[in-house]
């Protein structure tokens, strides 16, 4: 200890002077130290400025002179200490007890805000000259120890030592006073104060900005006005350098008060959290909830704009760099880096500037990526508007490396918001679409995706009607979603196609290399895999990411993709009254192209049956116009000829299963139709014409004695209104025998009359339901008319009888074969276990349709048998149920 | 249809070869340029048995062989065979459908035109034989020879002699008959 040292003595010489004194000199020694010690306290309670110095001078002396010095120094920085509690720090910490209690909110209101700063510094004010006085207090002391010292020439070497000795430990001393009295709110109350003061700063750089956005705009203005408002801006402008000069001094103040009282790492906490808080509320405020635009630009210029001047300014006051602990910057002398902590720097910034500003900005592409994260859902379901916003947390995730954390998050909000039971599959069908479509921006080898869409995908496997939408989204216009966002009038396949036309434009063909310079090149542009790829899984199949694939990847196969779509086609072709089907053909080409020719050939010969039906129809109408030999059927006033029919001949093997219900048409209509197919025949020998004479639309025209009215009808229901024109009541039963459908037909189809309001429906007294025609329009039309806008939708949903066989229906038929089969089986070997039969199944049954059933299908379908009591099962074994 | 008819040759003799050579042998690896139309032609007959839905015949390929197949007749109504069911196999030759393929009981059967190895004698699956026969005809013969046999020239002389007694010949059958398991 450097005390000791200088006070010249050991313990044992010590104890030898004690031996030599006498009563005078102990009676010196008290006077003395009684003397100090009044000095001290004297001056400690500020009694007595100007006399310290004189007073203890020779105390000290005389003192020393008996080797006490260290009991002076001892004596002396205790009873700083006690008053230093007393005085500076208690009554320090007075100031902000009316903090302890607030919380952020109260420091919202302005006035709170300017009442503490001013109590801050007020505090700080007088605990710094408090500490001043009592350094001033030491710095006596140590000089006159320095006096006395003068006289022992060999102790001199040790003066500035203990000169520095004795000031630190008086530091450590009011720090650890501080520190041990510390109220808990301290660190608070310094945030808000830095975040106050940071608010105002950034306030005026928000107008300096504003005054540079003027200064560019004003630049081809007329050069005498620029002249004069650049005077009134120049002035402004320095007015807000000023206030920013001063607001920056007053910080420093601040900051280099606490630093005295040792609070270095709490004020660089408080002021590095105000930063960040108020850079995270800037991202907030910057980014919101629009994502059209790119933030991150803004983002950028806003941490170049404030904090980094605060910064820059603050270190420049301060003067130093000494919070970042690495050697390098510790190692510069002060002198050295002073001169570029200018304000307005053009020079190199500092390492630490350099440092803060790496933080800062991992931190705002942090703050951003989490609340781009949080929102991605919402920014998918705006995709193509969002993009900005997704490019900008490319960069993000570029910088901070946390895709896995977008996969996480985006996986549970999927799950919460979209896989539901609520939702829609075209919904869920069209995030998905957007979702590879935005996540491809981010990530072009498809990694994430591949996280991504496993949930979707393995949900809308679990969906009954996912073949159904991809179909329609992939071939309708509108992706059979009007409202939906993708609603460019253009279908899905139409965008992949052009999508497909860029890309291959753009990028060289992986396979064929066309010399070796492309090789090399393309050797050269290699890049590894994300770190995040699951290497079980090959990165050739990641190069592009084929959002068709990944579609028919839900559904399993392209078969029954291009089957469902037969089946559409199907229903939409039968239920077209003219023959234009251009845009069916393009959507054919273009699923050529995805699926191949081989697959389309049925939806083909579809087409061209339509083709073909339109020939033919205007042949046969010419041949008839050229005969011309009787006049055809009249029935009443209207004349039918076959110029009111118009067929569509199909190849009914290659179209789905058709549904024909047997129905008795009109008579007049009968023999047209057969006169049709005569004609046909003599034409197109020897095939003939089968009419499926449930299937077709009907126009009519009821007329009736106060008005006439025109349908678009089924044939079934033009053929029951056809049954009102002689007879004006029918029974149910009667009218269902006279139609030739099941009553319980009859009933669902006449509703749509009873609700047009032609029809009226009475039930007898036997329980039969009996439908009037209504004639005139008072009686039932009103209704009919007011409900009728409505109905329509209505009449169109009921009317879900289709005239193609479904999937399903189809599926359902395929497993009755494999029932037949299975009993056949069954039958000859007895008993079998779930692996022979679908093994047996996979051998035997390869006609058509063959068995493409996995082995849980093939037992839930079992399962269905046992419990039709067709099947048994007993150990694992299937029986046939005797 | 086919109707059964005896032609007595050497079928009494129980060690004819077609009742020796165990039905796997016929599969050879006879991986003649034809095998494939032969399976076809047998996929065929199965697609078309099983969608045919007669009742009372079926039959049905072994686990892994086209070419080997059990079938099940059940007796049919109104004779003294109804209500009992028989297992068949039948092998296929490599030439099917030139050559009749081999037909035998698996399940004892007291018949006139069978012997105690299941062995039968049917003009079809002999001499009168034609590509024009499939399985399921076969099938319908065997079913229809149980309720007509001919007593003229039997194999098993006990069952062609009780013939005559329908109602002993019932007990007979119902005595000799061993449902399978």
């Amino acid at each position: 200890m450097a005390a000791t040292k200088g006070s010249s003595s050991s313990p044992t010489c010590n104890l030898a002077a004690l031996d030599s004194l006498n009563v005078n000199s102990i009676g010196e020694m008290t006077d003395s130290w009684n003397a100090f010690c009044a000095a001290t306290e004297a001056q400690l309670r500020r009694d007595d400025n100007l006399s310290f110095a004189s007073d203890i001078v020779p105390r000290v002396r005389t003192l020393c002179g008996y080797g006490l010095q260290s009991l002076i120094v001892e004596h002396f920085l205790c009873s700083v200490e006690k008053t230093f509690e007393k005085n500076g720090a208690s009554r320090f910490w007075t100031y902000f007890d009316g903090y302890c209690k607030m919380v952020v909110q109260d420091m919202e209101d302005m006035d709170q805000q300017r009442e503490m700063q001013d109590v801050l510094h007020t505090a700080l004010e007088q605990i710094t000259s408090e500490k001043q006085y009592q350094e001033k207090g030491l710095l006596v002391l140590i000089h006159a120890l320095e006096t006395c010292r003068e006289s022992k020439p060999e102790e001199a070497a040790h003066s500035d030592a203990e000169r520095n000795y004795l000031l630190s430990k008086y530091q450590l001393i009011v720090t650890s006073v501080l520190m041990a009295s510390l109220p808990r709110h301290f660190p608070d109350v310094l945030q808000w104060y830095f975040k106050g003061r940071l608010e105002e700063l950034s306030a005026m750089m928000a107008t300096g900005s504003e005054y540079d956005n003027k200064l560019s705009v004003d630049d081809d203005g007329d050069q005498n006005c620029r002249r004069v408002e650049m005077d009134i801006d120049e002035s402004q402008y320095q007015r807000i350098i000023l206030g920013n000069n001063k607001l920056i001094k007053n910080i420093g103040e601040v900051v280099r008060d606490l630093r005295h009282l040792g609070f270095t790492s709490m004020a660089e906490d408080a002021y590095a959290s105000a930063i960040f808080l108020l850079l995270k509320g800037k991202v907030h405020e910057l980014a919101g909830d629009d994502f059209r635009f790119s933030v991150l630009d803004s983002i950028k210029r806003w941490i170049q704009d404030v904090p980094l001047q605060f910064l820059h300014a603050l270190l420049a006051y301060l003067g130093d760099s000494v919070s970042y602990g690495s050697p390098s910057s510790s190692l510069k002398s002060p002198l050295a880096s002073h001169p570029s902590y200018k304000y307005c720097g053009n020079e190199v910034p500092s390492e630490g500037l350099i440092r803060w500003q790496l933080r800062l900005e991992y931190f705002a592409y942090e703050t951003l990526q989490d609340l781009r994260i949080a929102k991605l859902f919402e920014i998918i379901v705006d995709y193509p508007d969002s993009s900005p916003a997704i490019e900008d947390l490319k960069l993000c995730l570029e910088y901070t490396g946390q895709h896995s954390k977008l996969v996480d998050s985006f996986i549970a909000a999927l799950k919460y918001r979209l896989l539901t039971a609520g939702a829609s599959t075209n919904d869920i069908l069209h995030q998905y679409v957007s979702t590879i479509k935005a996540l491809r921006t981010i990530d072009p080898a498809g990694v994430f995706l591949e996280a991504v869409g496993e949930p979707i995908r393995e949900y809308l496997k679990g969906r009954k009607d996912t073949i159904k939408c991809i179909v329609t989204m992939l071939t309708d216009g509108a992706g059979g979603n009007p409202t939906g966002p993708g609603s460019t009038g253009d279908s899905l396949l139409e965008e992949l196609n052009r999508d497909e036309e860029n890309q291959e434009s753009s990028s060289f063909d992986d396979d064929v290399y066309t010399d070796d310079k492309q090789a090399w090149i393309n050797a050269q542009s290699w890049e590894p895999d994300p770190v995040e790829a699951d290497p079980l899984k090959g990165s050739r199949y990641r190069r592009k990411v084929d959002i068709l694939g990944m579609i028919v990847g839900i559904i399993g196969s392209k078969d029954q993709l291009v089957n469902e779509y037969r089946v559409m086609l199907a229903e939409k072709l039968l239920n077209k009254s003219d023959y234009d089907i251009d845009s069916e053909i393009r959507t054919l080409e273009l699923l050529k192209i995805h699926f191949g020719e081989s697959s389309m050939q049925k939806c083909e010969i579809m087409l061209n049956d339509l083709i073909d039906s339109k020939r033919t129809n205007t042949n046969i109408k010419k041949a008839t116009i050229k005969q011309q030999p009787k006049p055809v059927a009249d029935i009443g006033e209207v004349e039918l000829s076959l110029d009111n029919v118009d067929a569509t001949i199909i190849s009914s093997n290659f179209w789905p299963p058709i549904q024909d219900e047997a129905l008795n048409i009109p008579g007049p209509v009968d023999q047209l139709l057969s006169d049709y197919a005569k004609k046909f025949n003599e034409i197109k020998t020897p095939r003939k014409l089968l009419w499926k004479r449930s299937l077709g639309t009907v126009k009519l025209e009821l007329q009736f004695e106060d008005r006439t009215l025109p349908f678009m009808v089924t044939p079934l229901q033009a053929a029951i209104i056809g049954q009102f024109e002689d007879q004006t009541s029918w029974t149910s039963k009667n009218l269902a025998a006279a139609v030739g459908v099941p009553i319980d037909v009859l009933n669902r189809r006449i509703i749509f009359w009873i609700n047009k309001g032609i029809l009226a429906e009475s039930v007898l007294d036997s329980g039969d339901h009996t439908f009037t025609l209504v004639e005139a329009m008072a009686e039932g039309g009103k209704a009919g008319v007011g409900s009728g806008s409505s109905e329509e939708l209505l009449a169109g949903d009921e009317d879900g009888e289709r005239s193609v066989a479904s999937v399903e229906d189809q599926l359902r038929k395929e497993m009755t074969v494999y029932e037949k089969f299975i009993t056949g089986m069954l039958t000859n070997f007895g008993s079998m276990a779930l692996d022979r039969i679908h093994n047996t199944l996979k051998m035997f049954c390869i006609g058509d349709p063959s068995y493409d059933k996995s082995l849980q299908q093939l037992q839930s379908f079992l399962a269905g048998l046992v419990a039709e009591e067709k099947l048994e099962l007993r150990d694992g074994m299937y029986f046939l149920k005797k | 249809m086919a109707t059964g008819t005896n032609t007595h040759h050497q079928d009494s003799n129980p060690n004819t070869p077609a009742a020796t050579v165990p039905p796997k042998q016929t599969v050879p690896t006879a991986k003649t340029v034809d095998t494939q139309s032969v399976l076809k032609r047998l996929q065929s007959e199965l697609m078309a048995l099983m969608m045919g839905g007669d009742s009372g015949i079926s039959a049905f390929p072994e686990e892994d062989n086209i070419f080997c197949w059990k079938g099940t007749i059940s007796g049919s109504k109104d004779t003294v065979f109804e209500g009992t069911d028989y297992k068949l196999s039948l092998s296929f030759p490599s030439e099917y459908p030139f050559k009749a393929p081999k037909v035998k009981f698996e399940t004892s059967c007291f018949h006139p035109n069978v012997d105690v190895y299941g062995n039968i004698c049917l003009d079809i699956l002999q001499d009168k034989w034609s590509s024009a026969y499939d399985v399921r005809t076969i099938l319908l013969s065997i079913q229809s020879l149980l309720g007509e046999p001919n007593i003229s020239s039997p194999l098993n002389t006990q069952a062609a002699a009780l013939w005559s007694n329908q109602e002993e010949y019932r007990k007979m059958v119902e005595k000799l008959y061993k449902p399978v398991v």
